[in-house]
């Protein structure tokens, strides 16, 4: 809708980012927390609101469709179902845990002073670095385990249009919610100022995703323009390898929106295209509006005095996320939020790896965490 | 007429650590001083700026039978678990 001026992408996105980073840190809406907790503590209230956002998308999404908004339908950077997918998703599983916040969640936290978040950050573009090194193999793998050929979602794989799929699963979602609803389950008292529940912010980041979806012709989506950031940091040094990395040449989004006539080209190299455009000010608004969030709360502090470990940790949970991003490819939010709502079977495939790899990172974060309380922090 | 036991505090800061090491260590110092913590004799404060923890810790220590107090300090929060006595500060 507004991809015929960069101006009003840059406005669109960067608005959409600042309303995302500043709802996601007053609920604290840590994707990776949701899953690590359900593992760890039994605790699934934080998950019951993102099942929440992925139902309520899939109705706006469905919606939106049916009314002639969204000609690109599935959206585009989505491709067909592989092995990848779930080996992708279950590497960003462990990553996220480890780096304690997914791609979205380390933003967040960093804006509000995060020194860990900041390392994962580091990590998330070192990571996306690596992988371009064995793309090209990786890409061949992608090829040979595609599923199917021909077909990106349930509904064009068996031929049952979307609106039945978003009814039935509406249907019984909805039954769950109201149960839940009766059960006093939504909402959970907090000590914290400003806290908004985490059903509202879940309400909101649907229509965040809608919004974009619209506006241009995605759902929230940043982690292309990680391994962009990486490639412009690389090409700083060494602009003679960059140029001669496959990964960097590729122009994985490359098609004119049929709204606008715009041409939406781009990829991960190091240029500023439609890519960084759309990416970029997401990435930007949602450090800005947490930090805002964090500022206006008066709980804005840098947090550096952190048991070393845990920097240690946070730097290879963000590398693995950095990697798996591009092995999967792309994240939780544009699957969770964007692919899975509209049945991609990529996204489908992605949270079927990333669940057991929740479990292997909770895992392993437990044991580091208890074992560096025993030994340093704590003991007073 | 009461018995006016000086109540031990076992303090610990958690700030700008990495999720979930808030909770675990919380649930931890909570289960090795149990002891102490069900007969008043101490209590256990934590230090923490993660808006998660400070919802999830009170929880968990009430269901564990303890009372919880929170108070948002400077650009943190200070949770205290036990049998809590007179807050004075």
């Amino acid at each position: 809708m507004v991809t015929g001026s960069l101006f009003l992408v840059y406005a669109v996105c960067f608005s959409l980012g600042i309303a995302a980073g500043f709802f996601m840190h007053r609920s604290d809406y840590c994707v990776a927390g949701m899953f690590r907790d359900a593992f760890l503590f039994r605790s699934t209230f934080m998950l019951r609101a993102l099942f929440l956002q992925v139902v309520v998308t899939m109705v706006l999404f469905e919606i939106a469709r049916l009314a002639g908004f969204l000609p690109l339908f599935p959206f585009p950077l989505l491709g067909f179902p592989s092995l990848s997918n779930i080996i992708g998703g279950f590497v960003f599983g462990i990553g996220m845990v480890l780096a304690g916040g997914c791609v979205v969640g380390t933003l967040y936290k960093m804006g509000a002073g995060s020194m860990v978040s900041g390392v994962a950050f580091v990590g998330l573009l070192l990571g996306s670095a690596l992988y371009a090194e064995v793309h090209l193999v990786w890409a061949s793998f992608m090829k040979a385990t595609t599923f199917f050929k021909n077909s990106k979602s349930l509904p064009q794989l068996t031929g049952i249009s979307p609106t039945l799929f978003v009814v039935f699963i509406g249907a019984v979602s909805l039954w769950f919610f109201l149960k839940w609803r009766k059960e006093g389950q939504w909402e959970r008292p907090s000590d914290v100022t400003g806290y908004i529940q985490p059903w509202k912010t879940a309400v909101s980041l649907a229509v965040i995703g809608l919004l974009s979806y619209l506006a241009v012709g995605m759902p929230l989506g940043i982690t292309t323009t990680y391994a962009k950031m990486a490639a412009m940091i690389e090409n700083l040094f060494f602009p003679e390898h960059v140029s001669s990395v496959a990964f960097f040449q590729g122009l994985p989004l490359n098609i004119v929106h049929p709204a606008t006539g715009a041409v939406l080209q781009g990829g991960a190299g190091p240029q500023f295209d439609s890519v960084w455009a759309i990416q970029f000010p997401i990435i930007a608004g949602i450090i800005l509006g947490s930090a805002l969030s964090a500022v206006l709360l008066r709980e804005f502090a840098f947090r550096y005095k952190v048991p070393f470990s845990q920097f240690v940790m946070a730097l290879c949970g963000g590398i693995l996320l950095g990697m798996a991003s591009r092995m999967a490819p792309a994240c939780n939010v544009w699957h969770l939020m964007g692919g899975l709502p509209i049945l991609a079977m990529q996204s489908i495939l992605f949270l079927v790896g990333l669940i057991p790899g929740t479990w292997v990172g909770s895992k392993i974060v437990s044991q580091l965490i208890l074992k560096q309380s025993l030994s340093t922090a704590g003991n007073s | 007429m009461h018995d006016v036991i000086e109540q031990k505090v076992i303090e610990i800061d958690m700030r700008g650590q990495v999720c979930p090491a808030c909770l675990l260590v919380a649930m931890d110092k909570m289960n090795k001083n149990r002891d102490v913590l069900k007969s008043g004799e101490a209590r256990l404060c934590i230090k923490t700026d993660n808006r998660e923890a400070t919802t999830t810790i009170p929880t968990t220590a009430k269901n564990m039978g303890y009372g919880v107090s929170v108070t948002k300090m400077d650009t943190y929060y200070r949770l205290c678990v036990g049998i809590l006595a007179e807050e004075k500060d």
